[in-house]
């Protein structure tokens, strides 16, 4: 399905500000995966989503979907395959535009866009059917401006857009980082539902723990820039929020050891 | 009498400049100045080709495509060759300046004595009336020539607003408008943004090439300096526009620009009647322009201040 190979990403190279984000990533997604990914700040988690996505080609590395080389893709064309939710609520909606003007442009992603008008009465009657399913009231404000809806509202619209169209791959990108606890809880459980739902292959970032343990049936822990761990199936079902932190704190230590270790030595050797 | 309908006609014919500059700076946040050059150009094609006898209203087309492409180029530059979006349309409305003294030949083509869009007007106006030369309009004897003018022009302009409007209600014109709103969004949602902007950019400066077209018919000459400031009073009119219809819905935000054009034509012909001298007319506009950028935020920070003093 998605089939990353030595994906690498530097980004600032050779100045002070050089950042390997991404050092040889190797990864495979099978029909129907949900994988999350969680890791440190800086651990090139979302960078990995934002290289799927094409926000930037990769410096090295191919990414392939359906057996399709898509690594010199430019964005708009893999968003045609691709359903994506930003982690700021306000990235994925159209503020001056209406609801429905929103969800129509999302109901023709990845076809030619040409001169039939975009909204007509059966148009909106299923805009209103799929939007009365997210059960906030929203399904009687079709002509509002989306820019009066709140964070977690917007939120959840712009994942009924990401997935109006059945994507072939869903990109959620700490997509609830940004919202309030509520809300927060609202756009999950929509996440799980619309995901299991529809089958979707979905990867997702995260920096909740929480989230890490309960969703998905594969989790991948990044830092610095690779993959450190995986943990699948029974495995995947028996980790809970406390071992992600332990391991974390792991790594953490593993690290400062190695620090020391190598200071020592250069100390004593050189 | 025949002032204002002067006025007014003008107003209506660069209301097609309101809504290009609607269209750049509005919905694309682009500040798109090859309108200088690309009306200009539109005048001088519609211009040199009825000199040449080619039938006024091919000529007008020609006017409008010969805008579209300036359009679409400095949209090219700035989205293809990532240049600043400023900068492109200064270099293209620079070459602009070269190319239609190549398309007139010299600084100035008069059209006096010839077929345009404006004797057509004319003399449909004459054969619908009857061939009485004056009209008595709520007590004012107004020349039949000027009226039928101003008809048709009001015509053109209200046909152009409608096609303008219901474009922005298709498939393609909902992209374009979110691609001004929120390009992220737009691309995340599969729409090549950079297209979108060069359509809007081709449509906007063909839209301003019409208006130059429009208004060498008129005003029976076409001249290679007639484009200097456009860009500003079409500023101008869409400031005055939104504060006429006061709402940010797109419908009676082109409905406002075509008002704000009208008004700001008649504002100016009362000042150069009342004695302004007409070398300031840039200079005041401009200064316009400035105050109505600066003052919602300067109004919005006084009171904001006074709120904090009075609770003080």
């Amino acid at each position: 399905m998605l089939e990353m190979r030595k994906v690498t990403k530097v980004f600032n190279p050779s100045t002070p500000n050089e950042v390997r984000a991404l050092e040889g990533v190797d990864c495979t997604l099978e029909e129907g995966a949900f994988v999350v990914i969680i890791g440190t700040n800086g651990s090139g988690k979302s960078t990995l989503l934002n290289a799927v996505a094409g926000t930037f080609y990769v410096d090295a590395g191919t990414i392939s979907l359906d057996g399709i080389d898509v690594t010199r893709w430019p964005e708009y064309r893999r968003a045609g395959v691709m359903g994506r939710v930003f982690q700021n609520p306000f990235s994925g909606t159209s503020p001056n535009l209406t609801i429905a003007e929103n969800l129509v442009l999302a109901a023709r992603r990845g076809l030619p866009r040409r001169l039939a008008w975009a909204l007509n009465r059966k148009v909106k009657d299923e805009l209103r059917e799929r939007v009365r399913q997210l059960n906030m009231g929203l399904e009687d404000r079709l002509d509002n401006a989306i820019g009066s809806l709140s964070g977690g509202q917007r939120q959840a619209l712009t994942l009924l857009m990401a997935t109006w169209l059945k994507p072939r791959l869903l990109l959620l990108d700490e997509h609830t980082a940004a919202l309030d606890p509520r809300s927060a809880d609202q756009v999950i459980t929509l996440t799980d539902t619309i995901v299991t739902r529809d089958r979707l292959t979905t990867l997702m970032v995260t920096h909740s723990m929480h989230q890490a343990a309960n969703l998905g049936d594969r989790l991948i822990m990044m830092h610095r820039g690779k993959i450190i761990q995986e943990f699948k199936g029974a495995e995947k079902r028996r980790t809970r929020a406390d071992d992600l932190l332990a391991r974390f704190e792991e790594v953490r230590r593993a690290e400062q050891l190695d620090e020391t270790a190598a200071e020592m030595l250069e100390r004593t050797y050189v | 009498m025949s002032l204002l309908i002067g006025a007014m006609t003008i107003g209506f014919i660069l209301s097609l400049l309101a809504l290009g500059v609607f269209i750049s700076f509005r919905i694309f946040s682009f500040p798109d100045i090859t309108a200088d050059g690309s009306s200009t150009l539109g005048a001088a094609l519609a211009a040199a080709l009825i000199v040449k006898g080619v039938n006024p209203l091919l000529a007008t087309a020609a006017g409008f495509a010969g805008g579209f492409m300036a359009g679409a180029v400095t949209a090219t530059l700035a989205t293809k060759f990532k240049i600043n979006g400023l900068l492109s349309g200064i270099l293209v409305m620079t070459a602009l300046y070269s190319v239609n003294l190549h398309i007139m030949g010299r600084s100035n083509v008069p059209l006096l004595g010839q077929q345009t869009l404006a004797t057509y007007a004319e003399r449909a106006g004459t054969k619908i009336l009857g061939g009485r030369a004056g009209l008595n309009v709520g007590g004012w004897e107004v020349s039949s020539l000027d009226a039928s003018v101003l008809v048709l022009t009001f015509v053109a302009i209200a046909l152009a607003g409608v096609v303008l409007f219901a474009f922005f209600q298709t498939n393609l014109g909902t992209a374009m408008r979110a691609t001004g709103d929120n390009s992220q969004m737009i691309r995340a949602l599969g729409v090549n943004d950079g297209n979108m902007i060069i359509l809007g950019l081709a449509v906007s400066n063909g839209l301003i090439a019409l208006a130059g077209a429009f208004l060498a018919q008129y005003q029976g000459f076409a001249d290679v300096q007639m484009g200097i400031g456009m860009v500003v009073w079409g500023l101008a009119s869409v400031i005055i526009g939104e504060a006429l219809v006061g709402t940010n819905q797109l419908g009676l935000t082109i409905c406002g620009a075509v008002m704000g054009s009208v008004l700001f034509r008649l504002l100016v012909a009362i000042a150069l009647r009342l004695g302004l001298n007409p070398n300031d007319l840039k200079l005041i506009t401009a200064v316009f322009v400035f105050a109505a950028l600066i003052l919602p935020n300067l109004l919005r920070k006084l009171r904001s201040q006074g709120a904090s003093l009075s609770h003080a």
